[in-house]
């Protein structure tokens, strides 16, 4: 049979040219005579028509738009950073409607069965009484929570299960690892679905191929159904962004209409739960909890981990369908149960296990530790519980034969000390599917993660996964270099009507519920990012400003270096840190030492590098807040190719940078729902802007001794009312005129009374806007800005001669806005909530 | 012997804390040889909901939830209890180390479950090689199980100094091991973890044990205190408490709260607190015989 694999022609065409599986393993393509392998034919045909440039073409495409969507990076990455993996093959992996069959069914069963060992670990615990399931697997394991025994939800602890599934190079398959703490990074499948869909659509049409669809909606609808309320707040509940699956739980929730939630947000009251809202706590009906169970409550649970909200093991005990999965649900990912399952399917479900781990010994047994240990470096030794990572990230654990002699006594001794929660795989090897590389295709060894979720009729499976290129020596979804493919399930009936996979029909129903309950949180990080996108800009417009200073010969005026001088000197003043150039320099010299800190420099803390990366951190913590469209533009701004840009790039940078500002201002300003998140993050663009302005007119103006029509000019630039001027007066610019129109004039959407007049007005219609019949802080402070703006007169501002005006009106609001900003903050965002701590009572000294 | 208890704690928070929850494990858990005869739990501020119900170990345990800013918390525990002397154990008369590794490491019928879950370790009794090579010497091939373990007990008395200075609650085994010092619970976690890194079920007790005035002298108000030692778990004759603190095998004199894998199961008071910055706490026990 292996002769006749190596020997037998590829068919004809270039991708199959250098096709050679390894002699002896399975590979999905070619069968053991070298034969194309049926449900792969039309897909194969296609893509062969494509031609080998369009190919490479459409394989960069896609992995551009997995950059783009944010798959590969978590927040703090660099999006120009090519190297973060997460790479999708254009080649997916198909799997045969008979083979799928197979496998789906073998799925429902495995989660049936882990459902029902969860239901006795936390009920009756008669599997462990009878040892058919050892207690000190359980018992050693951290993932058994013991205040979670007695909580018995109505419906299925276990709501969604996932399993990395390998076939061996026997051509069987085995489950590999089980997931039943979360979702398992379901989202990052969906994510990969739908770019390969946009890249290469036409070809997942040839191949008639299942659709995800309804598999979700059917998984929404089970999630309505349990919470038994008719418009129910479904929350899913993350650590945050600096968790490696942070995509996949913002890229699902908003899938599925629910709430982004992290614990900060979830309080805990009279043993029921709730959501801070800008309106006070509202009731949550449900939570899809992507945490660790383990953090999800100091109280009772990890007292260091401080990731869910106190209490949350009462809320659960209150409602025992609170939470799914179910808080402990962890314990069936334990490793060690491999052996114990197919007497468990016997016994639980009284049929036999259909699909079975691979061989797998756990280490607290003492016969099977004896016989480990006689020939130790047959096995690898891995953690029996490791926990769902982003997938791949499983370790491939530890082959003895590949460490240092001398470590068989201390194995030994390990074994005999933690053996409980270690277990001894053998490794089987992995068959092999296609990938596409540089001529044409290669056969690469690989494993899946199939996604199952509880439905109202029962456990469904999702008609596809996250298939990954895999480290052959390992038992595991080992795979450092993140290579993913999608994989599809051929259909042999017609695809159902289409349903299109961006709007379930349920979805529509809960948005707008959604944001209604604004978050603090989340007003807080919208607040931030309207500041930090203004600060950006205007920092982007000052820095444009001063290079086009910098040549003496161009601009407007010879004062022009002088002028931007004095705007950059008030930017680089903000912090305190930093020496500016004395007076003996001259101004050329100084600008060009400026610009370089506000522009590349990474350690200033006022510079353009840090304040994007400000921004883009802001902008991790809100993303299914913002549409894609809206994300990707501010993701375009890269700062670290500011460090050490040449001049000319710097300027094309900034251009760029102005647009991409632009174009999100206006994405946000067309399409982002008017409700109270918009208004966040509209005060703080304005208030960025208000005070950014009042602050240059004081620096160019008030502050200098003498001023020319450059000042003038530069303060018509930054406040980009240079062409309104020009329309309006026709005149060279005259400083009580330019006062008017940047301060004055409520019509100019630039001018300080606008933005004052657009946050009173936010403020208005926010909630706690009046406290009886007092005005609240915020609103007072915005009264008395607005009105001395409104009392002054242009001409009187301009007048240098007694006591200035200007100076005043200015001094007041770089004075108050800062605290027109702290005032919001404390009304909206719960600051005094710091995070918690612990306290214990030590066992006094005795004797 | 009837003896009232009295167990007050207060905590002083140097800024107010707007909310506070707090696990407490200070009720008795009724046992064979101890009645709880009177029992209450005094709280202020008064909690916006307080639960009781019986923790995964069988213990009484309070959970309380103060909302509204305060920056003083008082726990007062007090009970009355009768104790009666445990039945006198003949160390030699049990069956050997290995014989109750096997016992509880293998079975089909029955398992007594509330005896195999303390096999494991927990997170406060992590076995280190260094805990294995200390507990070895005690267990010599077919010793009696009780008398193994009391003679480890015995040995932990002589090698480690009583010292309140040398250790906190975060201090790992390994550190008390090397330096041998320390106070009851790094005495009894030490212990446990020997205990059950030779395969062997142990368990943690929390209590108070009554102390003798000095002679002659008059008993000194709150100068009592909580008290943790060790039990563990022989066929022949059930949980058997050990102090290696005392190096004693508790009797009458030792008040049982309640048992746990270790420490952190059952901490008289552990709580989560918003706000209070720097916190100091203040403990007064007394028990005092009554008849």
């Amino acid at each position: 049979m292996t002769m006749s694999a190596q020997q037998a022609l590829p068919p004809s065409g270039s991708l199959l040219a250098g096709y050679r599986p390894i002699a002896g393993v399975r590979d999905e393509l070619l069968d053991e005579h070298g034969r194309l392998r049926a449900h792969w034919a039309d897909v194969l045909e296609a893509l062969e028509g494509l031609g080998d440039h369009e190919r490479h073409q459409r394989s960069d495409r896609l992995n551009h738009r997995v950059r783009e969507l944010g798959i590969a990076n978590d927040i703090y990455a660099d999006p120009s950073n090519t190297e973060q993996p997460w790479h999708l093959d254009l080649i997916p992996l198909i799997i045969s409607p008979a083979e799928w069959r197979w496998l789906e069914a073998a799925m429902i069963q495995r989660a049936r069965l882990m459902d029902e060992i969860l239901k006795d670990v936390y009920g009756e615990q008669n599997l462990m009484r009878r040892n058919l399931l050892p207690p000190s697997l359980v018992f050693s394991d951290p993932a058994f929570l013991r205040p979670c025994v007695g909580i018995k939800p109505t419906g299925s602890p276990l709501q969604f299960y996932a399993a990395d599934i390998a076939r061996g190079a026997d051509g069987m398959w085995r489950i590999i690892d089980s997931h039943a703490e979360t979702m398992a990074g379901i989202g990052f499948a969906l994510a990969n679905r739908v770019v390969l869909t946009q890249v290469a659509g036409d070809l997942s049409k040839t191949a008639n191929i299942m659709r995800l669809s309804s598999f979700f909606s059917d998984m929404q609808a089970s999630l309505f159904a349990r919470s038994e309320r008719p418009d129910p707040r479904i929350a899913l509940l993350t650590s945050g962004p600096t968790n490696s699956d942070y995509f996949s739980h913002a890229y699902i929730a908003r899938y599925l209409g629910c709430l982004l939630v992290e614990g900060g947000d979830l309080s805990v009251v009279n043993e029921r739960l709730y959501l801070k809202t800008l309106e006070g706590l509202k009731a949550i009906d449900q939570v899809v909890r992507c945490t660790e169970a383990a953090s999800s409550d100091p109280l009772e649970l990890n007292p260091s981990d401080f990731g869910g909200p106190v209490g949350l093991v009462q809320a659960a005990q209150y409602n025992p369908d609170l939470i799914v999965n179910a808080l402990g649900s962890a314990i069936v990912e334990n490793r060690g149960l491999s052996g114990y399952l197919p007497r468990l399917c016997q016994e639980l479900l009284g049929e036999p296990l259909t699909l079975g781990d691979a061989p797998r010994y756990w280490l607290g047994d003492a016969e099977a530790r004896e016989q480990v240990l006689r020939n130790p470096d047959k096995w690898i030794f891995r953690a029996a519980h490791e926990g769902t990572g982003r997938p791949g990230r499983a370790t491939a654990g530890r082959i003895l034969s590949a460490l240092d002699s001398g470590t068989t006594e201390s194995l030994r001794t390990e074994v005999e000390l933690f053996g409980q929660s270690m277990v001894a795989e053998a490794p089987v090897g992995f068959a092999t599917t296609p990938s596409l590389g540089e001529n044409g295709l290669h056969p690469v060894p690989y494993a899946v993660r199939i996604f199952v979720s509880a439905t109202e009729d029962g456990y469904r499976v999702m008609p596809g996964g996250i298939a990954m290129t895999v480290e052959t020596q390992s038992v595991a979804l080992s795979a450092p270099s993140a290579l993913t493919r999608d994989v599809w399930i051929s259909s042999d009936t017609r695809s159902r009507p289409h349903t299109s996979l961006w709007r379930p029909a349920i979805e529509t129903a809960t948005v707008d519920r959604s944001q209604r309950a604004l978050q603090s949180r989340v007003a807080d990080n919208l607040f931030w990012l309207g500041r930090y996108a203004e600060r950006t800009d205007w920092i982007m417009r000052a820095l444009r400003s001063a290079l086009e200073r910098l040549d003496q010969d161009v601009g407007a005026s010879p004062d022009g270096p002088r002028a931007a001088r004095r705007c950059l000197s008030s930017l680089i003043a903000r912090d305190s840190d930093v020496d500016l150039p004395g007076p003996e320099v001259s101004d050329i010299d100084a600008l060009n030492w400026m610009i370089g800190q506000l522009l590349c420099n990474d350690t200033h803390v006022c510079g353009l590098i840090q304040t994007v990366e400000a921004l883009h951190r802001t902008l991790g913590h809100i993303r299914d807040r913002l549409s894609l469209e809206a994300w990707r533009t501010l993701r375009r701004l890269r700062a670290a190719d500011l460090r050490g840009v040449a001049r000319i790039d710097a300027l094309e940078w900034l251009e760029d940078g102005l647009t991409s500002i632009a174009a999100f201002n206006g994405l946000v300003h067309e399409n982002m729902t008017r409700n109270f998140g918009w208004a966040f993050l509209d005060m703080g663009r304005r208030l960025e802007r208000a005070y950014n302005l009042s602050e240059a007119i004081d620096a160019l103006i008030v502050k200098s001794e003498e001023h020319s029509s450059a000042e003038l000019v530069l303060l018509l630039e930054l406040g980009d009312s240079f062409m309104t001027y020009r329309s309006r007066y026709r005149l060279e610019p005259m400083l009580h005129l330019v006062l008017d129109l940047l301060c004055l004039d409520e019509a100019n959407p630039r001018s300080i009374a606008f933005q004052l007049a657009a946050i009173s007005n936010h403020l208005e219609h926010l909630p706690k806007g009046r406290l009886g019949n007092t005005l609240s802080e915020e609103r007072r402070l915005v009264l008395g800005l607005r009105t001395s703006v409104q009392l002054a007169q242009a001409e009187l501002l301009a007048d240098k001669s007694g006591d200035s005006q200007l100076r005043d009106v200015l001094t007041e609001q770089m004075d108050k806005l800062p605290r027109l900003s702290d005032a919001i903050m404390r009304s909206y965002f719960n600051p005094s909530d710091e995070r918690p701590s612990r306290v214990f009572t030590r066992l006094e000294p005795t004797q | 012997m009837k003896f009232d208890v009295s167990h007050k704690t207060v905590y002083n928070y140097s800024a107010m804390v707007s909310h506070s929850s707090h696990c407490v494990h200070l009720t008795p858990r009724p046992i064979a040889r101890q009645t709880v005869e009177r029992h209450s739990l005094m709280i202020e501020p008064a909690p916006t909901t307080r639960i009781d119900r019986i923790d995964y170990f069988g213990n009484p345990v309070s959970i309380l939830s103060i909302d509204g800013a305060h920056s003083e918390f008082v726990v007062h525990a007090r009970s009355t209890i009768v104790a009666e002397p445990p039945e006198p154990v003949d160390p030699e008369a049990t069956c050997a180390w290995e014989d109750v590794q096997q016992r509880v490491t293998t079975g089909n019928g029955d398992l007594d479950l509330d005896v195999i879950q303390y096999l494991s370790p927990s997170r406060l009794t992590q076995p280190i090689p260094a805990i294995l090579t200390y507990a070895r010497p005690s267990f010599p091939e077919r010793r009696p199980a009780i008398a193994a373990a009391w003679d480890l007990a015995q040995r932990i008395f002589q090698d480690f100094k009583f010292d309140a200075t040398a250790t906190d609650l975060s201090t790992p085994l390994s550190e008390v091991l090397r330096n041998r010092r320390g106070v009851c619970q790094d005495f009894s976690h030490l212990m446990l973890s020997c205990l059950r890194a030779m395969h062997l079920p142990a368990r943690y007790v929390s209590g108070y044990i009554l102390t003798k005035p000095p002679e002659g002298g008059e008993r000194l108000q709150g100068a009592d205190a909580s008290h943790a030692w060790v039990s563990i778990w022989a066929p022949e004759c059930g949980w058997v408490d050990m102090d290696p603190t005392n190096k004693i095998m508790p009797g009458e004199e030792h008040i049982t709260i309640a048992y746990g894998r270790d420490y952190d199961d059952v901490c008289p008071i552990s709580g989560v607190l918003l706000g209070g910055r720097e916190h100091g706490v203040r403990v007064a026990v007394d028990v005092v015989p009554t008849s």
